[in-house]
């Protein structure tokens, strides 16, 4: 068994290196991720638009029920989605099993959850004079919505960074409904899962540094980019 | 200057909030270019009129016209309110953006020519003498600023009527001043101005008439200059 510091220094070589296999890793993990987020952040920003502002009956209790979802194992969402899109189950006919689609699938389940918890925090916090000027100076409710978002952007990308950041980290429903197959659905967590399992801890450190990397550039925009909007505000 | 009639009648308004009477089967008509002063108690519904009357908050029941032209839904009275009154907060909200953008937001609501944007809000800038923070960062700005901003960004769109919700309370007296003149200059133009407060004594804003709410009931009261008069 390698050491934690040569297991480290391997993980340098083979990042510095541009190894064929690590990066094609890589590149699966962020098009999978990039592409759930991209497709669950507008309906779930609608969604918790519509849960800050809209009166309807249930919206407490919907607003709970999204809460609740934020502790759901990514585990038991692959398990439930394999258990749908398996050949014997009801949506076995699309086989989508074990294709990059379904771990986006599971990727969206992942993400929407937060998206819309942390998305519904950031519109109750906004002022309603916000929404009612816009309004008032002849803002259609579609541009209402869309000057609110710019009101409150830092809070959303906060949000779309802590979606992102749940589901490029997760392995569970990656694995089961994607089935780590090499060069067509294998991410980082589920390669590094891989690794670990054969001792080859160098290339599980490698992806694991990516992730880590990923994580600090990720917060090092949104600290930059709210550092202006202090400036400015 | 417009003083062809009234920009808005509405008769009938009612209004409840949870079951308890807010507004009490009003009857208002509101002419161009003249301010016409609300005041009640804290708590009268003024605010609750001017949100009406703005289209930000739909009525239990009414008979609208505007500018002569009755409405038959609220729907479409709403979408004639939004595009022909504006309302101030009696703190405006200002975006998050500068003076100039602020200024701009309607008219790019509306599709305006970006030149013809520029020359309006330069106008508007004029109008209210902020032309030197014309990209600052609105929020940056003292209270009496932001509120002349918000002024101008209403005027630029040329509402037939402006909604103020205690537009000179909390001011220090500089300020105050500025914003009546900047009030009754909105009348000059040929807006129709409705000016809430719970404090009937305006100074020098020139109001037209005066209107008292209690109780969910509208009444016309004197103005100080007629009662004056009537003394002699």
């Amino acid at each position: 068994m390698e050491s934690l510091g040569e297991a480290g220094i391997q993980a340098l070589r083979l990042l510095l290196t541009g190894d064929p296999a690590l990066w094609t890793i890589i590149g699966i993990s962020f098009s999978v991720s990039l592409r759930a987020i991209l497709i669950a952040a507008p309906v779930a920003l609608l969604t918790a638009f519509a849960l800050a502002y809209a009166r309807f009956p249930g919206r407490r209790l919907l607003v709970a029920l999204f809460n609740t979802a934020l502790s759901i194992p990514a585990v038991v969402v692959g398990l439930t989605l394999y258990m749908l899109l398996s050949r014997a189950g009801p949506l076995g006919d699309w086989r989508l099993l074990f294709t990059q689609d379904a771990m986006i699938i599971g990727q969206i389940l992942l993400s929407f959850p937060i998206l819309v918890a942390m998305g519904h925090a950031a519109f109750q916090a906004t002022d309603r004079r916000a929404w009612e000027t816009a309004l008032t100076l002849g803002a259609s409710p579609w541009q209402a919505l869309l000057t609110l978002i710019h009101e409150i952007r830092f809070g959303l990308m906060a949000a779309l960074l802590a979606g992102f950041g749940r589901i490029i980290a997760e392995v569970g429903s990656s694995m089961m409904v994607g089935g780590n197959i090499l060069n067509h659905t294998r991410n980082i967590p589920t390669a590094i899962a891989l690794e670990t399992s054969k001792g080859s801890f160098a290339q599980g450190i490698a992806l694991g540094l990516v992730l880590l990397l990923l994580a600090l550039i990720l917060n090092l925009a949104l600290l930059t980019l709210q550092g202006r909007g202090e400036v400015t505000a | 200057m417009n003083d062809a009639g009234p920009v808005l009648a509405v008769t009938g308004l009612g209004f409840s909030r949870s079951g308890r009477p807010v507004l009490r089967e009003l009857d208002l008509a509101l002419d161009a270019g003249r301010i016409t002063l609300l005041t009640g108690h804290n708590g009268s519904g003024k605010s609750t009129l001017l949100r009406i009357l703005a289209g930000l908050l739909p009525p239990d029941r009414g008979r609208w016209h505007i500018d002569g032209t009755p409405g038959s839904s609220w729907q479409e009275v709403r979408r004639s309110l939004l595009q022909r009154h504006c309302y101030l907060h009696q703190q405006p909200y200002l975006f998050d953006a500068t003076v100039f953008d602020n200024i701009a937001y309607g008219l790019r609501r509306r599709r305006v020519p970006r030149r013809e944007i520029a020359e309006r809000v330069a106008r508007a800038l004029r109008h209210v003498s902020l032309e030197p923070l014309r990209d600052r960062p609105a929020r940056a700005l003292s209270g009496g600023e932001q509120q002349r901003v918000a002024i101008a960004r209403a005027w630029v769109l040329r509402p037939r009527l402006m909604l103020l919700d205690e537009p000179v309370a909390n001011m220090d007296k500089p300020a105050r001043r500025r914003s009546i003149d900047l009030i009754n200059r909105l009348a000059e133009h040929g807006i129709a101005v409705v000016v809430t407060s719970h404090d009937p004594q305006h100074g020098e804003l020139r109001i037209r008439r005066h209107l008292h709410l209690y109780q969910g009931e509208l009444s016309e009261r004197r103005l100080r200059t007629e009662a004056a008069s009537a003394s002699h």
